[in-house]
């Protein structure tokens, strides 16, 4: 306990004389940790920025959902056969690829689309393109999101009574953008709009839904998207849909769109993945069909980030290097200086580890002082860079403060003191000490 | 009488490139404890070497050192260091104050160096001795505003703070006028009488007049060695605050040493 005393007051008596030594030459002190400051300054504000995008990036990943497998239809590329300028190019997913996929032990959920392109959506004299997904229950589920009045489609629409389509359930849900477009002054659950000639009645409204990069790298909006029961939307629109395309008349007949299967684990996604490609690939003559595992770009993304540090790392060890070299040079010179400082300590009983100590500890002060600088001049720099390109340019640069870097920039900036502090301080030490006190 | 310092064919010899310099060529010499050493000679005679060897600066080439019992010509750096901080105190031609630091920092640096706690009664003792040397309204001025003598008075105090066996001076008055140089006298001197043993170099007839001995070297050797007996003597009145302090610091010191 006496011993830790006595060590305090040696050290607290050494960090003073450190900085009042600091303090008389402020300006010389301040220039050679000039490479520190920037160093740390960069580190902080790149990795605040890189976090700040890749955060940005990991959400979208997530909103896909980590434990989802998607499996989309695929317009082949043209072969030769459909030169014959067939008319109905057939390709896709089936509803027997579908019955499949739900074999596979891990999946819990899945939810099949057919995606039927712009289609009018009429509400009296309002009208508003938008396309039509005919889908299941659980499509609300595996894509998270949510209701802002009423219900989303449930088990019973979908249910059929056998041989009678007039059965068929003719509910839909609206996306936000149709149902403000369509229902401007009054609450639209309940009311009916048009379909292709078909009445529906509006059985809920989504909340405004972000749009997501899909994998294709399109953004696509979900807000004007309609949501109808998969049996209907099969008995209403049939199998096979025309589109116009730049005067040449086409159909495709393709029976699913997009399967979205949900696996009960994040560890077993990459193996559902890969099963699903094993079956696609034996079941189908061609590529038609695409399978995206969100984990997958996640750890891509990681992956990207990991690279993104160590270059980052690498930028700063060199200029950690740099600011270090500058560190040892200023104090090989603070050390010829006070030669005679160094004399009159050793005459009054200091012993070399003192003085290996006092210069050492003025190394670390410097350096420590110049890391902590360091990050106030990074956090400053990314609020100011984030607030000009908002102010000046309108864009939104996303960043992201965390810990880590902080305290990595910390222990480095004492490291380099350390390091680059122990060769001049022991040149001290090793001074002789009436030829130190002879100095002038 | 009890021998502080004894030293028995002291060498020293510097081995330079082309020539071998034998700055000291055993020395014998003994110095009691009270006693008031001049050390006096030519330039280039060893006065200083044999200061430095006396003051555990460098270890003697060849001879042995005891200071007050313990040989030290055998020591390491280390060790050497040790008896520096705890049995010797050094006075300095140019004072040799840090200037980083205030009067009562400057006298507390030995103690820094002695691996003893520094609380506030070692702060309190700084602070006597600095009042006792005059510098009592100086507390907090750092030696670029002190003038010479008040700076050697700072270095005196500091020569004290550590109770030493021994007070090193190497030419004390070397930078001094002469007025200046009889207040650091008196003061010296009046420590003599208070029982500390005091070892100095001097060029100057006047300064060595004021010591009870006077020790002249030539070449290295001892060449005479003789009381002095026509002592100057210290004027009583001008100091009487001095003495004062000085008898009351030295109470509380054996005070403290018999508890
Ligand atoms: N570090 C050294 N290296 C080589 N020679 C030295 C060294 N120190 C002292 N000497 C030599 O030793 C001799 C004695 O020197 P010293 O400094 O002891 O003399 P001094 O009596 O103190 O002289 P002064 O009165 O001028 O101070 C001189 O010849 C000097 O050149
Ligand atoms: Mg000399």
């Amino acid at each position: 306990m006496k011993d830790f005393w006595v060590w305090w007051d040696k050290t607290r008596g050494t960090l003073v004389l450190a900085l009042r030594s600091l303090w008389v030459n402020k300006l010389r002190a301040f220039l050679s940790v000039l490479g520190i400051i920037i160093g740390v300054a960069a580190v902080i504000s790149m990795t605040a920025f890189g976090e700040g995008s890749m955060q940005d990036a990991l959400e979208d990943i997530k909103r896909q959902g980590a434990t989802n497998v998607i499996v989309n239809s695929l317009k082949p590329p043209d072969d030769g056969s459909s030169q014959r300028r067939s008319f109905i190019a057939n390709y896709g997913l089936t509803y027997r690829d579908y019955d499949q996929f739900l074999l596979i032990e891990s999946v819990v959920r899945s939810v099949p689309m057919r995606i039927i392109a712009p289609q009018e959506i009429r509400r009296l004299d309002r009208m508003q393109q938008g396309r039509v997904i005919g889908t299941t229950q659980d499509y609300d589920k595996v894509n998270q999101i949510e209701l802002a009045i009423g219900r989303f489609l449930i088990d019973s629409d979908n249910d059929q009574d056998e041989g009678d389509s007039r059965s068929m359930r003719n509910v839909c849900v609206l996306g936000s953008n149709v149902a403000e477009m369509l229902f401007p002054f009054e609450k639209p659950v309940g009311q009916t709009v048009v379909l292709n000639k078909h009445q529906f009645i509006v059985v809920g409204v989504l909340k405004d839904r972000m749009a997501l990069t899909s994998s294709s790298g399109l953004q696509e909006d979900y807000n004007n998207d309609v949501y109808i029961p998969l049996r209907t939307c099969r008995a209403r629109f049939g199998e096979t849909v025309f589109i116009r395309q730049s005067g040449a008349r086409g159909g495709e007949k393709v029976e699913l769109h997009q399967v979205t299967l949900t696996v009960e684990d994040t560890d077993k996604v990459l193996d559902a993945g890969a099963a699903i490609e094993d079956m696609l690939s034996t079941s189908h003559l061609r590529k038609d069909w695409a399978v995206t595992v969100p984990l997958a770009r996640l750890k891509e993304a990681e992956r990207a980030r990991d690279r993104y540090l160590q270059l980052l790392a690498f930028i700063a060890g060199i200029s950690l290097f740099v600011g270090g070299i500058g560190i040892m040079n200023i104090m090989l010179a603070t050390v010829t200086e006070r030669t005679r400082e160094i004399g009159i300590r050793r005459a009054l009983g200091a012993k070399r580890k003192d003085i290996t100590f006092q210069f050492l500890i003025e190394a670390i002060t410097q350096t420590s002082l110049g890391g902590a600088i360091g990050v106030l001049v990074g956090f400053g720099g990314v609020y100011l860079i984030a607030w000009a390109s908002q102010f000046f340019w309108g864009v939104h640069v996303p960043f992201l403060f965390s810990r880590r870097p902080v305290l990595i920039s910390a222990g480095a900036s004492i490291a380099v003191g350390i390091f680059f502090g122990l060769y001049p301080a022991m040149k001290a030490s090793r001074l002789d000490p009436i030829e130190a006190l002879r100095h002038e | 009488m009890n021998a502080v310092v004894e030293t028995y064919d002291l060498e020293k010899t510097y081995f330079l490139e082309s020539v071998v310099v034998r700055a000291l060529r055993g020395v014998t010499f003994r110095v009691d404890e009270g006693d008031f050493v001049a050390l006096m000679g030519p330039s280039g005679s060893g006065k200083s070497t044999l200061l430095n060897q006396l003051g555990c600066l460098d270890r003697p080439t060849r001879g042995d050192y005891f200071l007050a019992g313990r040989n030290v010509s055998q020591m390491d750096d280390d060790q050497l260091s040790d008896i520096r901080s705890k049995y010797l105190g050094f006075i300095f031609q140019s004072y040799n104050l840090l200037p980083q630091y205030t009067v009562v920092e400057n006298i507390q640096v030995p103690l820094f160096y002695q691996n003893a706690r520094l609380d506030d009664r070692t702060h309190r003792r700084c602070v006597r001795l600095a009042e006792m040397v005059g510098l009592g309204d100086r507390l907090d001025h750092r030696p670029m505003q002190l003038s010479g003598g008040q700076q050697q008075r700072v270095a005196i105090a500091r020569a004290l703070v550590n109770r030493p066996q021994v007070i090193l001076a190497d030419e004390p008055t070397g930078n001094l006028d002469s007025r200046t140089s009889d207040d650091i006298m008196q003061m010296l001197v009046k420590l003599n009488d208070a029982g500390k043993t005091i070892i100095m170099v001097t060029h100057e007839n006047d300064i060595a007049a004021w010591a009870k001995r006077v020790v002249r070297m030539r070449d290295g050797h001892v060449e005479t060695d003789v009381r002095n007996i026509e002592r100057t003597q210290p004027s009583h009145e001008a100091n009487e605050e001095f003495l004062q302090a000085l008898s009351e610091i030295l109470a509380e010191e054996e005070a403290e040493a018999a508890a």
